[in-house]
């Protein structure tokens, strides 16, 4: 591996841990307006869409065992 | 220095993996299922029963920032006025709360602005026809 | 006195017309006294018994006109007298909405002129020979003084064309310029105002003034009284009724209305007085300062507080007790604030409809001034907070324009305290943040729980939070509540306090409790008994109006020696709480055969998310069959508790819990 390739390998590595930062740090734009679209439905009540709880666990149950 | 060279490969491979898985995750979806935000979502749900004729008379307005305000409390009776001031200030505590504790379930309490952001643009663009929202400062009737 | 007629000339002559009508022309120069001058004046009469009185220029009041017109469909001269009726006036080609009749006596000067406006109102002047001025209206529209207003002169009354004001004035007007005194006693009646927003409004209004004026070096000297008998006003975001009355007295000088002394009668309040002066044609308060004593908090509290300091929580709040208050404006804007407690309370109701907070009575002053540092001293006799009652303390403070900083503050809990250290508000980035230090000096667990209707417990809670920061999302108190409790501890940390005065409201820590006693717990909780020790972690509890929403959780025999045994009672409860389905026969038998049994250790997990416990039983102790162990036996006899259903519904778990305690009930086995 010469000297160039070594430069360019460190300078990938570099560029790639920034931007795994810059990634961090990034709003996600599209997730939110999904979010905001859902929450807007429901406050305005502008769909009769079932709210998206989870399904309703079933009543707990028989789960004592003595021996 | 050959072995030097392939551990650096495999820690590139291994750092562009979670580069993508980080990117990935970026694009999921937003967590908004905490029971906080489903209790602000009911209580505003509730005061939209009493804001809904509000917004078609105008007297209250969609503002850019993703509150709401008194638009034109003339069509109010004079006795209500301070209600409906009262209910603005209440529907914006929960808004403010909202943006922040989605912000906060997502784990970037400093994401307040943009969930904020997102939602005032989000407000607007879904506002019924005939209501009033606020585009770069001047008030539009949709 | 005349004060006549500079150069009366008067100059008849006969004109021949082409139609052979016959006109008089009267030319009669200028007309002055003191309150009013008129230059270029002439009267021509015209065939028809009509005439037209017309002036290149007339002041009035120092204001001047050109080209006045007083077209007179009816006029004659009667000796020195000047009859008209029927006119319509035009200044400068415009006309008037008004019929005006007028008779001057062009010897003395006296005058005397009706007009009546289009829209009904009556409005009479009669400008003696002396020089005095009475001017007389009858339900004359506001509306209508406005559009002639703003004919007579450029803008008109625009200074009020922004709040639309209307209604209809009765009232009279005496100026005397020889006396240089004026006295004004109106009325107005189904008098409104609004602005666009609509922030300042009123309906049906009805007034009452009375003013009187006199000039003196250089000003003039008055004193008014007004009363408000009709009607509703809302100014934003104050919602007003009739009833204030007013009375005033000052000096007015080039544009600035100097109140030296004003007195009103406000419903709540025992005396308001204020003085200051207002520029008029800035159209603000200069310096103005307002006392309000004997406020009635439980009347002026929901009324004016409330929709000014927290609108959004004007339901909540509560108000008892009095203040007394001053407000000092200075350029326009607040200057400073000083207020006086007396045996006054102040609450916020919780969100959920919990007793939420209260502080009072408290007595004492607090200052605030934008341009000195002031201080807070106020002796709360006590409070409430939830279901625990707070003793009384002192809250002592050093208020410098945005900054609050409170000398450390002792508040009594039951038999221990909460100190509150170094504690700072301040504005920052237009909102109030809060840091400062809490100590919580111990306070004995049994009186906390009785206090809070749980079973009772021993024990001492305390705490030490150095580092609380407080914003309008969240408290954060960073240190350790500990509480020691059942031979062991529980120490919480992470204390955090999200949305604290929303309907959202909840609590997160991170809660580790050690070497708990097992036969104590199981004790106070009518739980069968168990002896032993366990240890637990709650990581990221969370709670919503006190109630668990999210949390995992951990429990585990503490390490050690000590005796490990557990009821019948208690297994049957252990087996009840997961629902008692699967309880073999065989194994029934057996276990109505003893009172207790060895255990080796017990262990149960449970991640609590939506409102589902998904469960787990002793670290590391899986099954084949997919249960899960809770209790592993040991010695003899010895007994396993065996979980199988992962998916617990939290609440019904919670209910069933409740359930085993408050009836203790024989778990139905079968």
């Amino acid at each position: 591996m010469n000297a160039a390739s070594r430069f360019l390998l460190v300078s990938a590595l570099a560029v790639s841990v920034t931007a795994c930062v810059t990634i961090n740090i990034y709003f996600p734009a599209a997730a939110a307006e999904k979010a905001a679209d859902r929450i807007i439905d429901e406050v305005w009540q502008l769909r009769d869409a079932a709210p998206d709880a989870p399904a309703a666990p079933a009543a707990a149950d028989a789960q004592g065992e003595t021996k | 220095m050959k072995v030097a060279s392939s551990f650096t490969r495999w820690f590139a491979v291994v750092l562009f993996g979670l580069l993508l898985g980080g990117a990935v995750q970026a694009q999921g979806n937003l967590e908004v299922n905490t029971p906080a935000i489903a209790t602000l979502k009911q209580s505003m749900q509730q005061r939209h029963a009493r804001l809904a004729p509000l917004y078609a008379s105008g007297a209250v307005g969609l503002a850019a920032d993703g509150s709401v305000a008194l638009r034109d409390a003339g069509s109010v009776p004079l006795a209500q006025r301070g209600q409906v001031n009262g209910l603005i200030a209440a529907e914006n505590a929960d808004r403010a709360a909202l943006y922040r504790e989605i912000a906060r379930a997502n784990g970037h309490p400093e994401w307040e602005s943009d969930v904020r952001r997102t939602f005032a643009q989000r407000w607007i663009d879904r506002a019924q026809p005939g209501w009033w929202v606020q585009k770069s400062g001047a008030w539009v009737r949709k | 006195m005349v004060w006549l007629v500079l150069g009366l000339l008067l100059s008849a002559l006969w004109a021949g017309g082409t139609w052979g009508v016959q006109r008089l022309a009267l030319t009669i120069g200028s007309i002055s006294n003191p309150s009013i001058s008129a230059r270029g004046v002439q009267v021509r009469f015209e065939h028809g018994g009509g005439a037209l009185l017309a002036a290149d220029a007339l002041r009035l009041g120092g204001r001047s006109w050109s080209r006045l017109a007083l077209r007179c469909a009816r006029a004659r001269l009667e000796a020195s007298v000047f009859h008209c009726s029927d006119g319509r006036v035009a200044f400068a080609g415009k006309g008037l909405p008004l019929t005006m009749a007028l008779e001057v006596d062009l010897g003395t000067g006296a005058a005397r002129a009706a007009a009546g406006f289009d829209g009904g109102g009556r409005i009479e002047v009669v400008l003696a020979g002396g020089g005095d001025v009475r001017l007389h209206a009858t339900r004359l529209a506001v509306r209508d003084l406005r559009r002639v207003a703003s004919l007579l002169w450029e803008g008109g009354l625009v200074q009020f064309d922004a709040l639309d004001p209307d209604g209809l004035l009765d009232g009279q007007l005496i100026w005397s310029p020889e006396a240089a005194s004026a006295k004004l006693s109106a009325t107005l009646s189904e008098g409104a105002f609004g602005s666009a927003d609509g922030l300042l409004a009123g309906e049906a209004l009805g007034l009452v003034l009375n003013a009187e004026a006199s000039r003196r070096d250089g000003g003039w000297q008055w004193q008014a009284d007004a009363r408000w008998d009709a009607g509703a006003a809302y100014v934003h975001p104050l919602y007003l009724e009739a009833g204030p009355a007013l009375q005033a007295s000052g000096v007015f000088a080039a544009g600035r209305l100097e109140v030296r002394r004003a007195t009103a009668r406000l419903d709540g309040v025992r005396e308001v007085s204020a003085s200051g002066s207002f520029d008029l044609n800035a159209g603000r308060a200069e310096r103005l300062l307002v006392r309000f004593d004997g406020v009635d908090l439980a009347v002026a509290g929901p009324r004016w507080i409330a929709p000014l300091v927290l609108p959004a929580q004007v339901d909540r709040l509560v108000f008892s007790g009095s203040v007394s208050a001053a407000v000092e404006v200075r350029g326009g804007g607040l200057h400073a604030l000083d207020v006086a407690f007396d045996a006054a309370g102040f609450g916020l109701r919780g969100a959920a409809g919990g007793a939420g907070l209260a502080l009072g009575p408290l007595a004492g002053e607090a200052a605030w001034s934008r341009s000195r540092p002031t201080r807070m001293r106020v002796r709360a006799e006590g409070g409430r907070w939830e279901k625990l009652t707070l003793g009384a303390f002192e809250l002592d403070a050093r208020i410098e324009a945005e900054r609050v900083a409170f000398a450390r503050t002792v508040v009594p809990l039951l038999d221990g305290a909460v100190v509150i250290e170094d504690l700072v508000l301040a504005r920052e980035a237009g909102h109030w943040e809060g840091r400062g230090g809490v100590v919580v000096e111990p306070v004995s667990m049994r009186a906390l729980t009785e206090a809070l209707d749980l079973p009772v417990m021993t024990g001492v809670l305390s705490a030490a939070l150095p580092g609380v920061r407080a914003s309008p999302g969240a408290i954060e108190l960073e240190g350790a509540l500990v509480i020691s409790v059942f031979d062991g501890y529980l120490q919480a940390t992470g204390l955090r306090v999200l949305e604290p005065f929303g309907v959202a409201s909840h609590l997160s820590a991170d809660i580790e409790a050690r070497h708990i006693d097992l036969a104590q717990l199981t004790e106070t909780f009518s739980f069968g008994s168990m002896s032993g020790f366990v240890d637990a972690d709650l990581r990221g509890l969370e709670l919503a109006r006190w109630q668990p929403v999210a949390f995992d959780a951990r429990i585990a025999s503490s390490a050690g020696q000590y005796p490990r045994r557990i009821s019948q009672r208690a297994v049957q409860n252990i087996s009840a709480l997961g629902g008692a389905g699967a309880v073999a026969a065989l194994q029934r038998g057996l276990l109505g055969l003893f009172e207790s049994f060895g255990y080796r250790e017990v262990g149960l997990r449970c991640a609590l998310r939506d409102g589902v416990c998904m469960m787990d039983g002793i670290e590391g102790a899986r099954r084949a069959d997919g249960g899960f162990p809770i209790v592993r036996g040991g010695g003899v006899p010895a007994l396993d508790v065996i979980g199988y259903n992962r998916r617990v519904d939290w609440d019904e778990l919670v209910d069933r819990l409740q359930r085993v305690i408050a009836e203790n009930v024989s778990p139905e086995l079968r």
